[in-house]
């Protein structure tokens, strides 16, 4: 499934907050088609990696190249245009909006009334629906509901709704089951199955190297800011990657693949 | 029915129902003529410039204690250069002192990444500042001409025997509101009120919102101050003084939620209407004209109360 370009490429990467060296010398690649697991205790650097990726943070050295070309701008604004979805569980919607005003936030259609650009309602109301409607949400539940209503699941499904009706290229997904149901959490890791199969790079941070390696093509491991491990599902089980975060890394250096 | 009972100036229309039932119970003859409903619509039409101002800055999750001052500031500045420039040309020069008023607190709070609530205290002392040393202290008026100029009638005279001010403020009114609910200026400041976070992950430009935000609110006192000089154009040196307060106090009684994310312009308008009757009405039935501030306190929590009962039965956090 995956080609052989990678679709983001992280060269060198180093991140500093003051005296605080966040992201050290971090390289990796991912592909279209992927899912890979970033896995790392907290304070490991997944995060912040991905803060990089979505335009939140600009790095301090190293480059990234997203579909071959350097990504010379740091800004969510960009990282959206250029196909970057996050889905984070407590970031990406907006309690006080309904379900349609959040699914088109920052991208919102618009009709012209008499040469003025006015939201199109219909088309969020209609549009919103359909797509999350396919990823579980009630029949009872309508687009023009605040998204205070919905359950943990719900939400996860309008933000994983959004990321494939804007045709987007990576979904970052930053602990998506999160204080969810056991059904919600199957429910959002087939979504992530899903968006896998549609070709997209999905990028899967979890803390639970058992559930991910079940889900993943590979599993890059983080530890203090570094890059520790990046091996295929198939090289490594998931007891033997758990033992590389056990051991801060270093039992990686026989092991890594990829 | 259930979106008018859901809308965020819901406990605003209520609450001038109560109160018009109250006025006309208590004090029909009184409330109920010509001289008083001209009198209070005129002056909430002037304070809802400012308080629909604020509902703005509020919804963003932000305030401006500033609105007051820049209001006098405009208004002296529209007076005083009026000689030099003219009517028209006084009134674009007030216009823009207001909106960089607003520019420069906005950029301090949003760039300087400092309370808003500071920031504009700042504002507050600044521009009353200048109106002292502008005015020298001293009552500043239009000349015969300028008072007959016919851009002083169309913001200050009247239309069919109603103020020019409650035209403007419905028509000012209409255009706020549907930029506020129906563009995507509207949704996302809303959003950035409700959730900056959330807002910036969308790829919003929460900064860009909020310096509108605070440009529109002053703009909007320092057209304020501009409609009721050219009503009675005559300056003095506490022209918006504890404006700010009324105006807060408006927009909150009228559905604004200081946790930012709800509010509405009606609301502002409709809460700048309750604070004026209440002003208006207690003088009129005689009490001392200090326990007017005590009123409006007690309204303000009183509607505090009910919003937040409100919103909880809705089912919205707040």
């Amino acid at each position: 499934m995956t080609n052989n370009n990678p679709l983001i490429q992280v060269k060198n990467l180093d991140l500093h907050f003051g005296a605080f060296h966040a992201l050290k010398n971090v390289s990796v690649d991912f592909h279209a088609g992927e899912l890979i697991g970033l896995v790392g205790d907290n304070g490991a650097g997944k995060t912040t990696l991905i803060r990089v990726l979505c335009g939140i943070y600009t790095p301090s050295s190293g480059e990234v190249f997203f579909d071959g070309r350097k990504v010379e701008k740091f800004h969510p604004k960009l990282a959206i245009d250029q196909g970057i979805e996050t889905i984070q569980q407590s970031v990406g919607l907006c309690d006080n909006l309904s379900i349609a005003r959040n699914f088109y936030l920052g991208r919102e259609p618009l009709k012209r009334i008499l040469g003025i650009p006015f939201l199109d309602f219909g088309t969020m109301r209609e549009k919103s629906s359909r797509v999350i409607r396919q990823f579980g949400l009630r029949e009872n539940v309508s687009a023009d509901d605040e998204v205070e209503r919905l359950s943990g699941g719900e939400r996860q499904s309008v933000k994983i709704g959004r990321a494939v009706e804007f045709k987007n290229r990576v979904v970052i997904m930053d602990e998506p089951t999160n204080h969810l149901s056991v059904r919600e959490r199957e429910h959002v890791n087939e979504l992530a199955v899903q968006l896998k199969e549609q070709g997209l790079l999905v990028i899967y941070i979890t803390h639970d190297i058992f559930q991910v390696h079940k889900l993943a093509d590979r599993i890059v491991i983080m530890e203090n800011g570094e890059k520790v491990a990046d091996a295929s599902t198939d090289s490594m089980t998931a007891e033997e990657l758990e033992e590389v975060i056990r051991q801060g890394g270093r039992v990686v250096e026989k092991r890594e693949a990829v | 029915m259930k979106q008018l009972i859901q809308s965020q100036g819901f406990g605003a229309i209520v609450g001038v129902a109560v109160m018009l039932a109250v006025f006309t119970v208590i004090d029909f003859s009184g409330w109920w003529t010509v001289q008083t409903v001209s009198n209070v619509t005129q002056f909430t039409a002037i304070l809802a410039f400012v308080a629909m101002g604020q509902a703005l800055v509020i919804m963003t999750k932000e305030i401006d204690l500033s609105v007051g001052s820049v209001y006098g500031l405009a208004g002296v500045a529209f007076i005083t250069m009026e000689p030099t420039l003219g009517v028209p040309g006084s009134l674009v020069l007030a216009l823009i002192i207001a909106a960089f008023a607003g520019f420069l607190q906005a950029v301090a709070v949003v760039k300087g990444q400092l309370p808003s609530m500071i920031v504009t205290l700042g504002g507050l002392f600044a521009a009353r500042g200048i109106i002292y040393v502008w005015t020298g202290g001293s009552v500043h008026n239009f000349s015969p001409a300028a008072r007959s100029h016919p851009l002083t009638r169309l913001l200050g005279g009247e239309l069919f025997g109603i103020d020019a001010a409650i035209f403007w403020l419905v028509a000012v009114g209409a255009i706020l509101s549907l930029v506020l609910w129906a563009t995507p200026f509207g949704n996302r400041l809303l959003a950035t009120g409700g959730s900056r976070e959330s807002a910036e992950s969308r790829g919003v430009r929460t900064d860009r919102i909020k310096i509108a935000a605070f440009v529109l609110c002053s703009l909007l006192a320092g057209f304020a101050g501009i409609l009721t000089l050219c009503n009675q154009p005559q300056t003095h040196v506490t022209l918006g003084e504890n404006m700010e307060l009324e105006a807060i106090s408006a927009a909150v009684i009228g559905g604004c939620l200081l946790s930012g994310g709800r509010g509405s312009i009606l609301g502002a308008i409709l809460g700048a209407l309750i604070v004026v009757s209440f002003r208006y009405e207690l003088i009129a039935l005689g009490a001392p004209s200090s326990w007017y501030i005590t009123f409006v306190g007690v309204v303000l929590i009183v509607a505090v109360i009910f919003n937040q009962k409100l919103a909880r039965f809705l089912g919205h956090s707040v």
